[in-house]
């Protein structure tokens, strides 16, 4: 009796990869990612994690005095590549630029955590091979080989090097090719798996975490790898199309001589591509049958038959049935969930001052407008809100059902449509792969922003009454503060400076905003004034570590 | 089903406990849940219930039938065909079983809500139960890995961007249907290693079966909707004795009214925060409204003249107008829209030169099928970004207020805010 369920929408993610390669290569088992611990819920930064940790650290320790040693010796010794001038030059200011952070730096908790930090550090071994190998090709196509699915790029999976087959390993080689381009450290990259979104992770995670509980020493190699990675990753992920492609010129120079020249790929016979003739029968048979649903019209004496009964049914409903159907309710809500915005923002456009009398008459008639729009819509959610109470005293479910009495059913969604319109699938357009692209990132910023608004309302209830209870021990308040105002005020990016005011004199405010001038000369609020507005007067550049890098991680996304 | 339907008079003969079974495999199935057949009957018969009084079924008897499954195969049968009718039962459900091989996404921006799953959120934090006190570092890492998690996400999305391009530049002009133009991945595959896909096609035939039949039941209607009004008038007739006895013992249970209802207790909460906002936005705008009005006055009083000179009421008539349409733009927005797309669509790649060739002449006879531009969907979503982050900033600033004042009581420390 059940309908089958054919949903082919699933497919596995390296299939678009494998449809731009060969299509005479039968060796598609080695693309399946292994996904061995991309989808665990980890509840805490585990013991193991804080190994890796410390071999990261280790590692980097290394790495800077490898980079070192390196930049002293004379660029022919590594054979004459072609990216190497770019990796020359990234180097040294990354180098000026760690220089300084360590400088600068302060502790970082030793709980911090850094993520898909590799427990290999025996990839390392081959720091030659993670030089920029191939001239990079701007031919668009040619042999873009099968490469591994990014979800492993996520993946906390050590790879076995050496084991694979050929192509696995070019591949591999390939992926570190590029981030030896990203990342122009290679210890850095062996010891951290390679990922350009691992750096991003990284400095994410720093930005946030340093929070100073006064472990001054341990952190400090730590925030220097997570500045590079995270440039690193910036880069990487900025031209994530360019280096993927140059990926793949690498990738395809190894294994040219390994294969056949013969181009067999989807971008020569894309076009004449056509289906197999019985799948094409099938196909056509179809789409006439959805094409002869779609256009149905019925009859009127069956339309009119069913209204009839339609009727007559509902006049054995129960007597006084709600105005609203509990599905109706629910839509019109949703609906409605805009409007106090909506009339907000168009509140706050007549706020401003008109200069002529006609645009002051217009400004308030609209403002009664509105007001006579929220005054509706008011009375529409109370009839809702009836609505909704009669249909609780119906709802059959009301009979202890396991506690929970929430209706299993969820309502469908896509019903909007109406009972025709969902014969046909709507067809999305796009003009271009920017198009494309912006759609994704849009969709994605959105679902986000949705998720963070839940979780800054979250936050605000639970750790806003622990500051206001003020049941805390004097120094433990300070970094409790800082820590809640980045997460609560901040987005967990960006976080305040509090200088004691004991520290501060009353000299004045000195020409030069250095910031070490600000936490001596600045002049200390009388208490009850309102500290706010000193603050907002106060250089805005007063993040004192966490500047760029915070608009560096804004502009990813 | 649907040779069973064309077979209708047999329904009577259907036992009460199959027909529940079968309003539930197919209500599942609309909702898009798991058919779980193990779930017990009483569970599935529950089910069923509720389903039909969510979408505002009102006939007590239904409800009254037991729970075992016993009896009332009638009942079921007017329901059935209530539900025929009220949300379109047949064609959703050959819309949600449909054999996609086009690369789909959705545009819809409707934030489901997060599953109402207690178990699931005390699983996350085991070792704080509520006497320890929480670290806020641990909450701080949280945040990170969630950002991390959504870069990650962010990259791949690209990345699966480009490759679909690729596919769709390269396979265009490819397709048999003209309007598609190209391949989806699915299909290319289908093209390059058609021997994995001996199910898609079996799919795609029994697919095509139903749909005829499902054009044969459609062709019958009438017939059918006849006999339902027969059954009806046979179920009053018998109905009127039987009611008297029910119906009392109906009233007990419906009176545990206030320990249920989480359904309710959610949406009233939602509507209540809704009326609150309004609140707020009214008593602004009851407030700037008077003030305005008395300023507006004011000044009229010193123009009596001007007032009464032919041009200002016909500027006075024209702002009206203007400020009508405006108003009414507002409130189409407030209204429900119809246009709002929900559910998947398949991703189409038209360039802007090739639009002219692909063959539109030959679908000028037909009704064209729903399309939607990635231009609008960018600009509504850009829209609904912008809002959502003048929401999130107003949330954070109104935290900085608070913890402004916080920090007024923290001795001997000034917070400077970045």
């Amino acid at each position: 009796m059940v309908l089958p369920k054919a949903n082919h929408t699933y497919q596995p993610v390296y299939l678009p990869w494998a449809l731009l390669g060969r299509w005479d290569t039968e060796d598609e088992e080695q693309l399946k990612p292994d996904r061995s611990s991309s989808n665990e819920q980890e509840s805490r930064p585990s013991p193991k994690e804080l190994e890796e940790l410390e071999l990261l650290n280790r590692a980097l320790e290394k790495a800077l005095k490898v980079r070192k040693s390196i930049l002293k010796t004379p660029p022919e010794a590594r054979g004459g590549r072609e990216g190497e001038k770019a990796a020359n030059e990234g180097p040294a200011p990354k180098n000026a630029q760690v220089q300084q952070v360590l400088v600068s730096s302060e502790g970082v908790p030793v709980t911090t955590k850094v993520r898909a930090v590799s427990k290999k550090p025996t990839s390392s071994k081959k720091p030659s091979s993670y030089l920029l190998t191939a001239p990079y090709r701007t031919d668009p196509d040619v042999k873009k080989t099968h490469r591994k699915a990014p979800a492993r790029c996520v993946s906390q999976a050590p790879r076995t090097a050496g084991k694979s087959p050929s192509k696995a390993a070019a591949s591999k080689q390939a992926r570190n090719h590029r981030l030896a381009i990203s990342a122009s450290n290679q210890e850095v990259c062996g010891a951290a798996e390679s990922q350009k979104t691992t750096g991003l992770s990284k400095c994410a995670l720093l930005e946030q975490q340093s929070v100073s509980i006064g472990d001054s020493a341990r952190g400090k190699n730590l925030i220097a790898a997570g500045r590079q990675l995270f440039d690193a990753g910036k880069e990487g992920c900025g031209s994530l199309g360019e280096s993927s492609r140059r990926e793949d010129h690498t990738t395809e120079d190894a294994l040219g001589r390994n294969n056949s020249p013969q181009t067999d790929t989807l971008q020569e016979k894309g076009s004449q591509l056509k289906f197999p003739l019985l799948y094409r029968k099938a196909y056509s048979r179809n789409s006439r049958a959805w094409e002869n649903c779609r256009l149905y019209q019925s009859s009127a004496d069956a339309a009119a038959a069913r209204n009839r009964f339609i009727e007559r049914i509902q006049t054995t409903f129960c007597s006084p049935m709600p105005a609203f159907s509990p599905a109706e309710i629910e839509e019109e809500v949703k609906v409605m969930q805009d409007v106090p915005l909506l009339l907000r923002q168009c509140v706050e456009a007549e706020r401003a001052d008109h200069p002529t009398l006609q645009r002051e008459y217009e400004s308030l008639l609209t403002l009664e407008g509105l007001q006579t729009i929220a005054s509706q819509c008011l009375h529409k959610l109370q009839l809702l809100r009836e609505a909704a109470e009669s249909q609780m005293r119906l709802c059959p479910d009301c009979t202890g059902y396991a506690g929970s009495c929430r209706p299993d059913y969820v309502p469908p969604r896509g019903q909007g449509c109406g009972s025709t319109g969902v014969l046909a699938v709507p067809l999305l357009c796009y003009s271009s792969l920017q198009e494309l692209r912006d759609l994704f990132a849009l969709k994605l910023q959105v679902s986000m922003l949705n998720q963070e608004i839940a979780i800054q309302k979250v936050m605000m209830a639970e750790l806003l009454p622990v500051l206001e209870s003020r049941l805390h021990p004097e120094a433990s308040a300070i970094q409790l503060y800082r820590a809640i105002y980045t997460q609560l005020c901040e987005g967990g990016k960006r976080f305040p400076v509090l200088p004691f005011r004991n520290e501060l004199d009353s000299s004045g405010v000195p020409d030069t905003w250095t910031p070490g001038a600000l936490f001596r000369c600045w002049r200390a609020p009388q208490p009850g004034s309102d500290p706010s507005s000193p603050a907002a007067s106060l250089l805005r550049g007063g993040e004192r570590r966490s500047g760029p890098a915070a608009q560096s991680t804004t502009k990813t996304l | 089903m649907f040779c069973m339907l064309t077979l209708f008079p047999r329904f009577a003969l259907l036992q009460s406990l199959q027909f529940w079974r079968l309003l539930y495999s197919l209500l599942k199935q609309v909702h898009g849940g798991q058919c779980t057949e193990s779930d017990a009957t009483d569970t599935q018969i529950r089910f069923v219930k509720s389903a039909l009084w969510y979408h505002g079924y009102g006939r007590p008897e239904l409800y009254w039938l037991p729970s075992d499954g016993s009896a009332g195969s009638r009942e079921l049968l007017l329901a059935f065909s209530w539900l025929l009718h009220r949300i379109g039962l047949l064609e959703q459900l050959l819309a949600r079983n449909r054999v996609r091989t086009g690369d789909e996404t959705s545009v819809c921006t409707c934030e489901d809500d997060l599953p109402n799953s207690q178990k699931g959120r005390t699983e996350i934090a085991p070792e704080y139960s509520l006497e320890d006190k929480v670290d806020v570092r641990y909450l701080q890492w949280l945040n990170g890995r969630l950002r991390f998690q959504w870069r990650s996400l962010h990259a791949l999305h690209q990345e699966q961007c480009k490759l679909l391009h690729k596919i769709h530049l390269f396979t265009s002009g490819s397709h048999m249907d003209k309007i598609l133009g190209h391949f989806s991945v699915t299909e290319t595959d289908l093209i390059r290693r058609p021997e994995n896909y001996k199910q898609l096609l079996q799919f795609l035939e029994s697919e095509t079966i139903q749909l005829e039949a499902f054009l044969e039941w459609k062709q019958l209607e009438q017939v059918y909707w006849r006999w339902m009004e027969t059954v009806l008038d046979n179920m009053s007739e018998e109905g009127s004795m039987c009611k008297s006895q029910d119906a009392h013992t109906k009233k007990s249970t419906l009176s545990k009214v206030d320990s249920c209802c989480h359904w309710a207790g959610s949406l009233t909460g939602k509507i209540d925060r809704l009326s609150r906002d309004l609140m707020t936005v009214h008593d602004q705008l009851q407030e700037l409204v008077t003030h305005r009005k008395s300023a507006w006055y004011e000044k009229m009083k010193t123009r009596e003249e001007e007032l009464q000179k032919e041009e200002f009421c016909a500027a006075a008539r024209k702002i009206q107008e203007a400020v009508q349409l405006k108003l009414l733009d507002l409130t189409y927005r407030c209204a429900p829209r119809k246009k709002k797309m929900h559910g998947s669509c398949r991703l189409v790649f038209r360039s802007k030169h090739s639009a002219s060739k692909t063959g539109f002449g030959r679908s000028v006879s037909k009704e064209p099928i729903s399309t939607v531009s990635a231009t609008e969907v960018i600009r509504e979503l850009q829209m609904r970004k912008a809002s959502l982050e003048r929401e999130l900033k107003q949330l954070q600033e109104e935290c900085r207020q608070r913890m402004d004042e916080v920090a007024q009581g923290l001795d001997g420390v000034i917070c400077i805010s970045p």
